[in-house]
């Protein structure tokens, strides 16, 4: 968070804990789906903004929609009101048309200076739940609008969202393999490198700022660690043979990762600054791919030690390894949860499908069915998960929720794109 | 360690080289043992038994396997394959040395060490395209390590040597077939 946004709480009333209102997510089978409706955004200034007044209905339905709490609608007011109204909004006319659920807002955009206000009503039982107001520059519009969509399911599920946050990935669309971010709904993409070479497995800092990846820039395919804020890339593990699937510990103090300077690819850790590489299997066949437990005392990993490549677990320092994955033949890509209960990974199945698995082996899900797709990578708060689909044109990057549904091309426009790896925060 | 990794490397070649195409049954059969799926075995099957048929035929007609289109491509990219070492071709998912390629092997040993007693050579592992990336990576590593340390026990000198894996990054040939495939399992021979 930028230090130069203003986050004014207005607390009209004790906002009630709608939660204990007998609201549940809608996810689980049975439930009433609530209706949710985006009136226009009104403008505080004398002449609306009506670019600006889109982008705030098609953020919040987007990012509402997606969270799968509500089923949410862009809608013209009911009836036309007055920036005035905004605190008072009469919610009747929203309730006879069925709406449990109403966000109003409003804004302003004075050269740079962007307000925005934004409102959340429980219209069935006529209380204001969320009021916030924000102030900044304009090209932060969207972020405001997802943080608040982040109060929304905070206040509605007790677990705030994840829409501020971020996703690199790696994109083609140059003919090389580039590294780059974007908001997490695709938009504001962002280039990192434009080295010209093959770029890939992008995975973020823990707390955001920085990425670490593989780079062929220099010949070898060497680990590489980077500012987002910055373009120098500083080299991590530059070891003979490859530097691979590096991925930050939870604490960021340290990196796992795949090195092959020994023989075959093994898994090894390495302070964050690169020194010190601690090597964690022993094996003949081949290890990549690390993914910490959340609470950074586990490592999954993929190995072909029974000849073809499956998913295993072992502690942090190399010990009490185990097989996770014991269907399918050609299980790779684990990533384990943000709550630790589950693990993403990919099935080679003729095509690759996109499957969960809980840490004890139990409960192996599949979660997609159409094209092939493959790396997924978990949101912060464990509700969505990122991956690469090659379906309809080209590869592009998708968004589903932690059960497989509402699965949603995030990535803008044609071209190539893979290896998503969502941010921790 | 990497000493003796290389010293049973080497044993294993030799013993290879003895044993003819038997030498890595340990692998396959442990293999067979994770493999319970009807699906995943119709992936693996055609591709074993064309790459089986192509090993049975006599050498030239692994030379022949050799695409235009990966000269091609190889020239397109910034080192130039070697034009007097052939390249080596694997099954799907493994990185043993077929017939073929221990004696294409060979004939590079040959050329290394009397044509071109100087050169040095980066060995590239390649794979095709149905692997994921990241596992590819490392098995193109261990492709171009396998043929490295043939190359080693049929005499040329490890310091002339060195590898890198390009995983499916950089495929021979266009295309998703076994015909494209097979052209894309490879470890080629560059001038560094």
């Amino acid at each position: 968070m930028r230090i130069y946004i203003f986050l004014l709480i207005f607390l009209v009333f004790p906002v009630t804990v709608f939660a204990q209102n007998g609201y549940v997510e809608v996810t689980a089978p049975g439930n009433h789906l609530l209706k949710l409706a985006v009136d226009a955004p009104v403008s505080f200034d004398a002449t609306p903004n009506p670019v600006s007044a889109r982008e705030i209905s098609d953020v919040l339905v987007f990012d509402i929609n997606m969270s799968g709490i509500a089923a949410a609608e862009g809608r013209d007011q009911l009836p036309p009101q007055s920036v005035t109204t905004l605190a008072d909004t009469d919610l009747n006319p929203w309730k006879n048309g069925g709406y449990d659920l109403l966000i109003r807002s409003a804004y302003s955009i004075k050269g740079e200076e962007l307000t925005v206000e934004l409102r959340l009503f429980d219209v069935q039982n006529s209380n204001l739940m969320v009021a916030k107001r924000y102030l900044g520059r304009t090209g932060e519009l969207r972020r405001f609008v997802h943080t608040f969509a982040d109060e929304v399911l905070l206040d509605i599920t007790g677990t705030k969202g994840c829409f501020t946050s971020r996703i690199a990935y790696v994109t083609a669309q140059s003919g090389n393999k580039e590294i780059a971010v974007m908001d997490w709904d695709g938009h504001i993409p962002l280039p990192l490198t434009k080295n010209g070479s093959i770029n890939m497995n992008p995975d973020f800092a823990p707390d955001g700022r920085e990425i670490i990846f593989t780079s062929y820039k220099r010949g070898n395919p060497d680990l590489y660690r980077r500012a987002l804020s910055n373009t120098a890339e500083i080299p991590l593990s530059s070891r003979n043979g490859l530097n691979i699937t590096g991925t930050w510990s939870p604490d960021g103090g340290k990196i796992a990762l795949a090195l092959s300077k020994d023989g075959d690819a093994e898994i090894y850790t390495i302070a964050k600054d690169g020194t010190n590489p601690i090597r964690l299997t022993i094996s003949q066949a081949l290890e990549v791919y690390p993914a910490w437990s959340p609470d950074g005392k586990q490592i999954a990993f993929v190995s072909d030690r029974l000849g073809k490549p499956q998913i295993f677990i072992m502690d942090a320092d190399g010990g009490n390894v185990r097989r996770l994955t014991t269907s399918g033949s050609y299980n790779v890509n684990p990533r384990w949860s943000p709550k630790g209960d589950r693990i993403a990974y990919t099935r080679s199945m003729g095509g690759f499908q996109i499957f969960t698995i809980r840490a004890d082996g139990s409960g192996d899900t599949q979660l997609t069915s159409e094209g092939n797709n493959e790396n997924p990578s978990w949101s912060p708060d464990g509700r969505f998960i990122t991956f690469s689909s090659k379906r309809g044109n080209g590869q592009g990057l998708y968004v589903m929720r932690a059960d497989g549904s509402g699965q949603t091309r995030v990535s803008q426009g044609k071209g190539s794109y893979s290896q998503p790896a969502w941010s921790r925060n | 360690m990497k000493r003796r990794v290389l010293t049973l490397l080497a044993a294993i070649s030799l013993a290879a080289l003895v044993l003819g195409g038997c030498a890595n049954k340990e692998v396959v059969k442990s293999e067979e043992a994770v493999v319970p799926k009807a699906a995943e075995s119709s992936v693996a099957a055609p591709a074993k038994a064309e790459a089986k048929a192509e090993s049975a035929k006599p050498v030239e007609t692994a030379a022949s396997l050799d695409p235009t289109g990966a000269k091609q491509a190889a020239k397109a990219a910034a080192p130039v394959a070697d034009s007097s070492l052939e390249t080596v071709y694997f099954y799907f998912d493994k990185s043993d040395l077929r017939q073929d390629a221990r004696n294409v092997l060979s004939k590079n040993a040959e050329v290394l060490l009397k044509a071109k007693p100087n050169a040095k050579i980066q060995i590239e592992g390649h794979c095709d395209e149905r692997g994921s990336s990241e596992y590819n990576l490392a098995l193109g590593d261990r492709r171009a390590k396998s043929s490295l340390q043939y190359l080693i026990t049929l005499g040329v000198k490890a310091d002339r040597l060195s590898t890198i894996s390009y995983g499916k990054e950089k495929p021979a040939v266009q295309g998703n077939d076994e015909a494209a495939w097979a052209k894309n399992r490879r470890a080629e021979f560059v001038a560094k």
